[in-house]
């Protein structure tokens, strides 16, 4: 076996070490050049990576290749997608359909309220006040269609189904990123800690989004893998799937332990390509 | 000579453990995959039906999708038909987390909850208010066609949930107990007896196994088996002996 000259350790794992190292210190650069810098990206090396669980329906244990990227070690903000709008004119699918679907506590588990009012300006309805004092926080109410419009214009992309998994990862293979132990999550992500969603629950200090990088990363760097919006990826789970359907990963601040629990890196939501939900978001790949 | 031994028995027993965690998913069997297909039944009330199924058509957009009636449109319908069109279409978007992935065996499961029953869809607050306002009507309705098909599709289950039409019990074992196929069934009965906070099955290990904890997950189940299937009958008998009657 092939040692490295310096501490004789295997090769393979002086390799891991080095992909390591360029991870950790490009997760703190700033890479100017697009909107989507604020928080900067990680580099993700080319090579094998293990994704998947064992007996998951839509998501069995394998080993993927990918090739080297670039994703975004935050959640893209309302900040980065108004200066799209201001750039652009772009108008959502919300505004022009009026179709936002926007949470108040007090619905039953997995019911949200339609809002007509509700766009990305007023994530949660007009009602409830815009985003004026939450630009660093990830921009929701948008669809999969208004994403892969800001992705255009700001020359970036959605990170694959495989992608999303190996960066949230972050070089372990279990259910999540900390361990297996799943009542760790609050120190990571910002999710819903109470037993139903019939009483508000801000007991991690936020009810609805946090600013983007507000709760631990994970060991390459990436912040709110776990929570504070679902993050849509490109892909399909199945070839012959509905074209209707996008798929998103992570968890989200509306999710709990008992009725969603898609905070991991094994899971696999789906939801229309036109739904504009207040707890869907997206982060970027280059 | 030993270490070389040594070693590559590690790597052969490394590569096995490899090999097997790079195990792929076996699809469910033929019974598990029919029985899914059977629980997802959408039931179809016969009021109005073709035409609210042509109007439902006329709204689907150029992606094939299908939301809501325009005012003016639901307006004109009939009360029945009104109901009709809420039980066989949804007029909003399921969250992303919705979706349930395919488990093995579910034939042999009795789940905490039902799956979804209308795919990336769901029914909007209209629908629900409505479902609520016209109560009586909805259990008068879908209780006449369980009757006459014998089957209580996804749609009616979730209705049934949603109005808390706990005066249905009778009927919903009766259904159940024409074939036993139907797990959901007891599903739903264990559903209403969480509902109305029925204090002997929330003091029970079912009740735990699939609610109470923390770590449970929205897939938790039973397993399927007679003595599962008559406890729950038994409670939802005495859990709907107590209900107030009424005048």
């Amino acid at each position: 076996m092939r040692r490295s000259l310096l501490n004789g350790l295997p090769i393979s794992i002086m390799d891991f070490l080095k992909k390591v190292s360029i991870l950790l210190l490009l997760g703190g650069l700033y890479l100017p050049g697009s909107a989507q810098t604020a928080c900067g990206y990680v580099l993700v090396p080319k090579g094998s990576y293990r994704v998947g669980q064992r007996q998951h329906g839509l998501n069995p244990a394998r080993t993927v290749q990918v090739d080297s990227f670039y994703i975004a070690a935050c959640e893209t903000t309302n900040r980065q997608f108004a200066a799209f709008v201001a750039a652009t004119g772009y108008v959502t699918d919300a505004e022009q359909r009026h179709d936002a679907l926007v949470f108040v506590p007090g619905l039953r588990e997995f019911e949200w309220n339609n809002d007509s009012t509700a766009y990305w300006r007023y994530p949660n309805g007009v009602a409830v006040g815009g985003i004026e004092n939450k630009m660093e926080h990830p921009v929701t109410c948008i669809s999969y269609k208004d994403v892969l419009a800001y992705c255009t214009w700001a020359g970036v992309r959605l990170p694959t189904l495989d992608e999303w998994e190996i960066a949230s990862r972050a070089g372990s293979n279990g259910t999540y990123f900390f361990g297996e132990k799943k009542k760790d999550i609050g120190r990571y992500a910002n999710v819903w800690h109470g037993a139903d969603h019939l009483q508000a629950d801000s007991s991690d200090g936020y009810m609805y989004t946090s600013p983007v990088g507000s709760f631990q990363p994970n060991a390459w760097g990436l912040y709110d893998v776990y929570g504070n919006v679902f993050e849509f990826c490109s892909g399909k789970v199945k070839p012959d799937e509905n074209p209707r359907l996008a798929h998103a990963r992570g968890g989200s601040w509306w999710c709990s332990a008992t009725s969603c629990s898609f905070f991991n890196s094994v899971d696999i939501g789906r939801v229309n390509r036109r739904a504009s939900f207040s707890n869907q978001g997206f982060r970027v790949v280059k | 000579m030993k270490k070389i031994v040594a070693v590559l028995v590690l790597v052969a027993a490394y590569s096995v453990c490899f090999a097997q965690d790079d195990y792929t998913w076996v699809e469910p069997s033929k019974e598990s995959q029919a029985y899914h297909e059977y629980r997802m039944k959408i039931s179809r009330p016969p009021d109005g039906l073709q035409k609210v199924l042509g109007m439902i058509s006329k709204i689907q957009d150029n992606e094939n999708e299908a939301l809501a009636l325009s005012q003016k449109e639901y307006m004109s319908l009939s009360l029945r038909e009104k109901l009709t069109y809420h039980l066989i279409h949804a007029e909003t978007y399921s969250q992303n987390c919705d979706a349930r992935p395919p488990v093995p065996d579910e034939h042999m499961k009795i789940f905490g909850q039902l799956p979804d029953a209308f795919g990336d869809y769901s029914w909007s607050q209209r629908q629900g208010n409505f479902m609520i306002a016209n109560r009586d009507t909805v259990i008068a309705l879908v209780s006449a066609s369980i009757i006459r098909s014998s089957r209580v599709g996804l749609n009616y289950k979730k209705a049934i949930i949603d109005i808390n039409a706990r005066e249905m019990i009778p009927l919903l074992i009766k259904t159940y107990n024409k074939d036993h196929k139907d797990h959901d069934i007891l599903t739903l009965l264990m559903i209403l007896m969480k509902n109305n906070e029925f204090e002997p099955f929330m003091t029970s290990t079912s009740y735990k196994k699939l609610y109470a904890n923390e770590e449970t997950s929205y897939e938790a189940y039973l397993n399927f088996n007679s003595a599962n299937e008559a406890l729950i009958i038994e409670r939802a008998t005495n859990f709907y002996n107590g209900l107030p009657k009424k005048g």
